[in-house]
Parts: structure tokens; sequence; C-alpha cells
């Protein structure tokens, strides 16, 4: 900017307006005196007219009247005659009356002009905001990471962001220009046609398409197209976002396949459950039978030809009994473990204390005239399936009493032992005769036994027994013993 | 003198059939004891057809039914007898070497009148039959139309 410039737009805006009136009315006036004093008559009018057409040109409405005054008294003054008096004849109003007219023309003309100038301005301006918003808007579209581009109705690519460059590797300037579906070799999930009229009726389109990068791998994206319509409602361009869902597709693929194996897993499972349970019913049924036959006979033949024997031969018959009868038991014992498996639980709030009370009922028979010292302390109420919990508490106490007979005074102490991650520990202690922790891994095992047939009787089944009725209840169940003073077995059920 | 009621043994197993017999004679209660070796044989008799047309056509006081039993099995049996209006006052007994609950739930559902699952043990399988003769054959006064000696 220059310093002249800067010194004139200082000035304020409405004292340059009428300066511009009176200065171009005052230049006016000392050129048609020059002129007069040199004898040219007749043009003192147009110059002034012309000092009014300048100002209201440039300084509008205001500045125009003011110019128009100091234009008629000027000229009155100096120009009509009486020379140098303001005294006005009829002979000048028509000077006056002309002034007025032009001067009206001029403004009015001006009007015109500084209205048309202004809607200029401001379509430039619009156009401008316009011109700056698509840019930013088209700045954002490249922002994201999603693919985009728009592409014509003749499918030719006339945008392609910056998303698109990083999926498919081409750049905007070696896309836009090419046809979307030669340069990314489309495969449509539906015929193009039918596809073009969904988007044609309702403005919209939404699938999966596969397409090719430019490094010549395939991509599978979920495609959603918009189409744009001028303003009388033509089809003119449809825009494309998408996202790439080949990993998500490979993803639910994989999680289809293993479902699909889960199922043949569970499907396989079952047949097999289905076998055991067959199995277990058949053993039910058939094995007995013999054992009932062995049994009977032996006994019939025990009974009419017991005098025919001698002594060994009758042992052999008692022995054949006795097989026979522990071979029933050790059948009926491995049907109501697999049972426990089989079996549906139902679950119900339980009062362990109550339980244990009816345990040591059932186990009362052994227990009689022995003089067993039972501590039982308070006891936790559980959720889980009464019959079940008490089979496995009676297994348990059946044991410590079992195992203690030994001793000339039994105890059996019964509590709980504080909690375990949720779950409340109880435990059964005896004074018996324990056990090698060395083999506390076969303890829970179907048919393990720590103690000989001759010292302590029993098929090796209730702790398997104990073991997966806890299990099945989302507990644990370990112990701990100590040869000669005793055995602790702990069971940790989850808290109700 | 009491009176006898017949009783119809439906068991396939001879040696089963033998010391049932043996028990049941210890008691006298043999001699009404008529025994078919399959379902269909015992329908057959039931319904006095086949081998048993000739015979008079009452119903045996008591039914002994084991549940495994080729051709027509125990619970079909105990399906038709159940169904006949003739059959269905039939008292019927299952015995079995089952202590499958599924078993005991169907043969209830069907309307059996008592469910005995034979014992391994000699003197408690001898018990359980001679009860089962006793109350059947000679205590319960069976429906009308059943075959009973004096």
């Amino acid at each position: 900017m220059t310093p002249a410039k800067t010194l004139l737009s200082s000035i304020p805006l409405p004292v340059r307006r009428y300066g511009l009136a009176i200065v171009s009315v005052a230049l006016a006036l000392v050129v048609d005196l020059f002129l007069f004093r040199q004898s040219f008559q007749g043009v003192e009018f147009p110059i002034f007219l012309i000092a009014i057409a300048i100002t209201s040109w440039y300084a509008g409405v205001g500045p125009s009247i003011l110019a128009l005054v100091l234009s008629t008294t000027a000229f009155n003054y100096y120009f009509t005659e009486p020379y140098d008096s303001f005294y006005i004849t009829r002979a000048d109003l028509p000077y006056y009356t002309v002034f007025v007219l032009f001067a009206v023309v001029i403004a009015w003309f001006s009007a015109v002009r500084r209205r048309v100038e202004r809607n200029l301005q401001e379509s430039r301006d619009r156009l401008q905001q316009e011109v700056a918003t698509t840019t930013q808007q088209a700045e954002l579209l490249n922002l994201t990471h999603d693919p985009i581009f728009v592409r014509d109705m003749q499918g030719v690519i006339t945008y392609w962001n910056h998303g698109a460059e990083e999926l498919y590797g081409w750049t905007p300037a070696q896309a836009v220009g090419r046809r979307t579906d030669e340069l990314m070799r489309t495969v449509f999930p539906a015929p193009f046609e039918q596809i073009q009229t969904e988007l044609l009726r309702s403005g919209r389109w939404e699938g999966e398409l596969e397409k090719t990068k430019a490094n010549g791998t395939a991509v599978l994206v979920s495609s959603r197209w918009s189409l744009q319509r001028d303003g009388q409602g033509r089809p003119i361009a449809i825009l494309e976002s998408e996202n790439d869902i080949t990993d998500r597709k490979r993803r639910e693929q994989d999680i289809r396949g293993l479902n699909d194996q889960l199922t043949r897993r569970s499907a396989d499972l079952e047949a097999t459950n289905k076998e055991l349970e067959a199995f277990a019913y058949s053993i039910s049924h058939d094995l007995r039978a013999p054992l009932r036959h062995m049994v009977g006979f032996t006994e019939l033949l025990q009974k009419n030809a017991s005098s025919l024997l001698d002594e060994k031969g009758r042992r052999y018959m008692m022995t054949i009994l006795e097989s026979a009868k522990r071979m029933g038991t050790l059948i009926d014992d491995l049907l109501s473990f697999s049972r426990i498996g089989r079996a549906e639980t139902r679950d119900t709030m339980v009062s362990l204390e109550q339980l244990v009370k009816e345990a040591q009922n059932e186990v009362s028979q052994e227990t009689d005239g022995r003089n067993v010292t039972w501590k039982i302390g308070p006891l936790p109420h559980l959720y889980g399936d009464r019959s079940m919990l008490k089979l496995a508490l009676v297994n348990l106490i059946s044991n410590a009493v079992k195992f203690s007979r030994t001793r000339p005074q039994p105890e059996i102490e019964i509590g709980t032992a504080g909690d375990r991650n949720g779950a409340v520990v109880v435990f059964i202690k005896d004074n018996g005769v324990g056990f090698d922790m060395k083999y506390v891994d076969k303890l829970f095992g179907v048919f393990q036994r720590l103690h000989r047939a001759s010292e302590f009787e029993g098929t090796g089944i209730g702790l398997a027994t104990v073991q997966r009725i806890i299990h099945r209840h989302g507990g644990k169940v370990w112990a701990e013993a100590q040869v000669g003073t005793g055995a602790t077995f702990y069971l940790s059920l989850p808290k109700p | 003198m009491t009176t006898i009621g017949r009783i119809l043994l439906v068991e396939d197993d001879p040696k089963d059939t033998e010391l049932t017999m043996t028990a049941l004679e210890e008691y006298n209660l043999g001699n009404e004891v008529v025994i078919a070796g399959d379902g269909e044989e015992a329908l057959d008799y039931l319904y006095c057809r086949g081998p048993f047309e000739e015979r008079s056509g009452e119903n045996p006081a008591v039914l002994l039914l084991d549940l495994k039993l080729p051709k027509v099995d125990g619970l079909q049996v105990l399906a038709t007898i159940k169904a006949d209006d003739k059959l269905k006052m039939i008292p019927v007994v299952v015995l079995t070497s089952s202590r499958e609950e599924r078993d005991m739930v169907a043969s209830y559902k069907l309307g059996v009148n008592a469910y005995v699952v034979k014992p391994v043990d000699f003197h408690e399988f001898v018990n359980a039959i001679k009860e089962l003769g006793v109350f059947w054959a000679i205590i319960n006064e069976p429906p009308p139309g059943s075959i009973r000696k004096k």
C-alpha cells in the first residue's frame, strides 16, 4: 500500500465523500473562471454538470446534493447577469431546472450502479465461501481412512480420497478418469442391472463387493452407494464409501468353522453319552441276572448237598457265594456312580448341618456299640442337589467311621475351615489309620483302594463318587493324612 | 382251606424261572403257576389264542412280569394289558433285574401295581418271591373273573 493511499484511507469516509463534492465543484469553478476570463462563454454550465456527475458517481446522493447546491450558487453568483450577485431572474430558471433534473438522473444511475456493485460483491463473497467450504470438505474426506470415491453415471471416477488410495494402492491421479469396475475388477453379489435399478429407485444401495487391489490381492469390502441428483432430479453421480471387511469375514469364517466343530463334537459327546447310558442299562439288566443265578444255585446246592461235601468243599462254596455277592455290590456301586454323572441335578438351598445329621443316622449301624466322639461345628447353608450332597457326606462320614474303628477312642470332627475364593471349605477329620500321602493321587480314582480288603472292606468307589458330586457342584475335594494318626477331607463348595 | 389264585409268570430265562419256582414251591404255591417264555406267549395266554385257545377265559389272579423279554417286551405287555378293558383289572407285578429309574417310572406311568427288583442275594430273593406269592395269590382279593382254586 502506498503512503498516499494510507493517508487517504485514514480520513473518515463521510469527510472524504463530502470533500469530493466541495473539491470537484471548486475545481469546476476555477476552470470556469479561467475560461470566463479568456472569454470562452457557454461552457460553465456543462463543466459544473461534470463536477456533479463525478460527485454522484463516486460519493453518492448526499454529496451530489451538496455539489448541486454549491454549483447552483457559484453559477448564479459568477456566471448569470447581473454578475457577482445572487440575484435570480426568470430567464435563469430553466438552467436550474436542468441542473436539478440532471443531478437526479445522475444520482439514480449511481444508485443503480452501487446496487449492481454490491450484488456482485456479495455473489463473489458467497462463491469464495463455497469454494472454501468445498475445499475443506474434500480435505475432511481425505482425512478419513475409509475409502470414498465418486463416479459419474458412466462409472468414470471423478473423486478418489486418501482412504481409497491407502486401500487400493492407486493415487487420485491414477484413479480419476478410469472406470471403477475395470480398475478394481468388481465382482457384484447380484446382477449389476438389478443393483442399478435399486439405486435409481431408492437413491442408495448397500452390499458386499469383491474387488482387486493395484497389487493384485483380493479384498472384500462392505460398500454403501449414494446417488447424487441435479436440480431437475436427474442422477449425475454416485458416491461410494467402503469398509475393508476382509479380516472380519475371515474371522467370521473361522468362528463359523469352530462352531461347526463344536456342534459336531457335542453331537459326538451326546452319542457317547447315549452309548454309555445304553451300556449302563444293559449292565443293570444282563450282568446281574447270571450273578443271581450263581448265588441262587450255589445256595440250593449248599442246602441240598451240603452233607455230601467235606470241609474244603463247603469253604469253596462259601467263597463262590461271597465273590458273587461282592460282584453284585461292585456292579450296583458302579451303576450308581455312573448315574451321578448322567442324572440332572435339582438345586435347592440345603442345610449342611441337617444333611450331616441325616448322614450320621445312615451310618449309625456301623457306630453301634462303639464309643465314637463326634465334634460337629456350625455348618453353612449351600445351594445344591440335596440327595447328591447327602450321598457325598454319607460316603465321607462312613469312611471316617470305618477307618477309625481300630481306635480305642474314635474321634470324628466336622466343621468349616473358612473361605477360599468365594467358596466355603468344609472338613471331615478322623483319628483313624490315615494313609500315605504318597498315594494321594490314587485316592479319588474309581476302584482305587489304599487298604487291603482283609483290613477294610469296600469297593473303592465311594471317594470317586464324592469327587464326581462335588465337581458337579463346581467345587473341589482334597485330602491330607498321616499314616497312623488320621485323615482330613476338605470340600470347597461355591457360596450361595 | 385258603383259595390260591393263579399266577402267570412271564420270564424268558429258565434259570430265573427255576429259582422263582423253587421259591414258590417252598410255600406250596407252585401248582397254580403258568409260565410264559416271552411277551407274545403271555398275551396269547391272556387273549386265549394260539396254544391257549382251549383254556377257560378267566384271568390269572396276578401277573409276575419280567421287563426284558424277547419279541414283545415287558413294558409293551403291560401297556397292552392296561389298555384293554377286560384285562386291565389283572394286578401286574414287575419283577426285574433292573434298578433303572426310567423303567420304574415307565412302569408306574402305565399303571403297574408293584415294582420289585430281584435281589442278588438268594435268601432275599426267596423271601421276596414268597411274599409276593403269598400276598397276591392268597391274601389279595383278586378282581372278579379270576382263576382261583380251593
